[in-house]
């Protein structure tokens, strides 16, 4: 379809800038549907979303309706939401049970791993078409899931989700691994909320350390700490500002990974401790011994972003996301995560702050939300054609592995999306 | 909770029982300072206990074990309050203009305690925002207000919107 050649749109993404096309082109939207989100790891669902047989979870990849079943068998199926005969979306509500799925419009059924299960006056149709996988609900063709979180893709020939993954792997072992069971359970629902703006602006604003200060400004107090972020009597609310003055989040590190993944190192220096944070430390240390536990709850990054689709937020026990509606339009759900075996009170605390930094209405997102649609406001102007991410360039240090540090809130985790960015939409 | 209609009960009291039309006064109090961004005066309508809840699923049952649009308590209120009022609140540049519309009144009476009103109203909310489209919420109040020798104070209010499960943009405003 393009107008545009692989080598123009290479171009698009320098060393330090990227062009303002790649935030408001319709165009290149529908290019990044197909070499994009239509050709890495996507992430579907957490296999706790559809704990039993019979439960489906309805989401979407690269515009397209899909479900994720559990099937009698106890397997995770990923399906497109469509029916085989005439192509009807068949679950119209977001999440159920079901003994089959079947389809409004003529009354087709299918099993819960996609296969035809009844026809309405079969007889009259040839049983070679109906015998045919397509008549079914068909699978996407990959789909795989590591430590419950479940990833597809609609290109059959992407590498294992492993070696997709790649060192962005220990952001979901570090959320994970803070469970005392090693296991996690989406909940309690999602906050859902939407911008008139590009879907890059909140992927990039996943590893910005830079903008708190001033975007945040207004949740910062009189006594100069924001509020708190996370409970427990220590560890919880920290102090906004170094001695120097500036604000101690934006002196913090961040990560650029390979194939677009990225991290930022975390904003809190201390352990949870106090009341039922020390009972859950018990918990941990019994599970995984005392040397293990201290390296477990070290405050190591804030969270992992996983390129294009979703961010794992280990510091807020959260999971983030990321789905591009349109051009100038994106939706994102942020799930609390329950840590399975750790005492109740804990979930509960991450339910209830993730309502006031999450939720369309909580203090901080609210902010960002602004600064998107801002971005998207302003660069529809012509005053230059370039977007700078060149915070920290040349600075970064090699840590191996393909992984990039910058301290100092550096842009090297956007550029490290760029980046992969690039190569798949100028790859043949 | 039932539909009990405008019950009102005047035994045990050595005041008179508030009446509908006194409690309506006070819910359209309450909503006119959010128009007119009172907000501090607003906060102070809540008691130390109160909490202000917007449920993010029809029929939510309980803020502990799913997401909520709003849940807060008084502290996180307070904060609410400050930051509505912080020069850098940049989501409010230019500030938000509402208006609400409040109607079809019903009272319940909380039978453990005789100083507790609860009362359920329906509301129209229209938020304008220059540059940004015009908003249309609506729903269902439910007051819980408990009344002390100061006069009456918020224990509870619950907003439940009728689109609550779906995706918002940004929301600034108390409903």
């Amino acid at each position: 379809m393009a107008s545009y050649d692989n080598d123009y749109l290479r171009n698009l993404v320098r060393d330090d800038r990227v062009h303002r096309s790649i935030y408001t082109d319709p165009e290149i939207f529908e290019l990044e549907m197909e070499k994009i989100f239509s050709r890495v790891w996507m992430y579907v669902g957490h296999e706790s979303q559809i704990p039993k047989p019979g439960d489906f979870y309805c989401t979407s990849i690269a515009r397209q309706p899909i479900v994720m079943t559990r099937d009698q068998n106890g397997g995770v199926n990923v399906l497109f939401n469509r029916c085989g005969h005439r192509g009807a979306r068949v679950l119209n509500e977001q999440s159920g049970n079901a003994r089959t799925l079947t389809c409004m419009y003529h009354g087709w059924s299918f099993k819960l791993n996609g296969d035809l299960a009844g026809v309405p006056m079969r007889r009259d149709f040839d049983e070679l078409t109906l015998a045919a996988s397509q008549s079914g609900m068909a699978k996407l063709p990959r789909s795989e899931s590591y430590r419950g979180f479940v990833f597809a893709s609609l290109d059959a020939s992407v590498p294992p989700l492993l070696e997709y993954l790649d060192e962005a792997r220990r952001g979901i072992d570090e959320l994970v691994d803070r469970s005392p069971q090693g296991e996690i359970e989406l909940w309690a629902g999602c906050h859902r909320y939407e911008y008139s703006g590009n879907w890059k602006l909140q992927f990039e604003n996943l590893a910005d350390m830079y903008h708190p200060p001033a975007c945040h400004a207004s949740t910062v107090g009189p006594d100069g700490r924001q509020f708190s972020r996370r409970p427990g009597n220590r560890g919880g609310s920290a102090p906004f500002f170094a001695a120097n003055g500036e604000a101690i989040v934006a002196q913090t590190g961040v990560r650029g990974l390979r194939n677009g993944h990225s991290s930022e190192a975390s904003l809190f220096r201390e352990e949870q401790s106090g009341g039922i944070w020390d009972d859950y430390r018990t918990l941990m240390v019994k599970r995984y011994g005392e040397q293990r536990t201290t390296d477990i709850l070290r405050n190591r990054r804030h969270s992992m972003s996983i390129f294009p689709s979703v961010d794992i937020l280990i510091a807020q026990t959260s999971v983030r996301v990321i789905r591009p509606i349109g051009v100038d339009r994106t939706e994102v759900e942020v799930f609390p995560v329950r840590l399975v075996g750790a005492p109740e009170e804990i979930s509960i605390d991450v339910v209830r702050f993730v309502n006031i930094t999450h939720a369309a209405a909580s203090f901080i997102q609210s902010d960002d939300l602004e600064a998107f649609e801002r971005c998207q406001q302003g660069l529809a102007s012509h005053g230059t054609d370039w977007v700078l991410v060149a915070r920290g360039f040349g600075h970064e240090i090699d840590e191996g592995n393909g992984v990039l540090f910058g301290d100092r809130s550096s842009e090297v985790g956007q550029r490290s999306q760029h980046y992969a960015w690039r190569d798949l939409i100028s790859a043949a | 909770m039932s539909s009990a209609g405008a019950i009102i009960k005047t035994e045990n009291l050595a005041e008179p029982r508030l009446s509908l039309a006194d409690l309506q006064q006070f819910v359209e109090h309450e909503v006119d300072l959010l128009d007119d961004q009172r907000f501090e005066e607003w906060l102070a309508l809540f008691a130390e206990d109160g909490v202000y809840w917007v449920p993010a699923k029809p029929g939510q049952q309980s803020p502990l074990n799913h997401v909520s649009l709003f849940y807060d308590d008084k502290p996180t209120l307070k904060l609410r309050v400050q930051r509505l009022r912080h020069p850098a609140i940049h989501s409010q540049v230019p500030r938000s203009r509402t208006i609400r519309l409040v109607s079809n009144f019903k009272l319940e009476t909380h039978a453990a305690d005789p100083a507790l009103y609860r009362v359920i109203s329906k509301f129209i909310m229209l938020e304008d925002r220059p540059g940004a489209a015009r908003r249309l919420f609506g729903g269902r109040y439910t007051h819980l207000l408990r009344r002390t020798s100061g006069g009456l104070e918020i224990v509870l209010k619950q907003v439940d919107l009728t689109n609550c499960d779906q995706s918002f943009p940004s929301m600034t405003q108390p409903f």
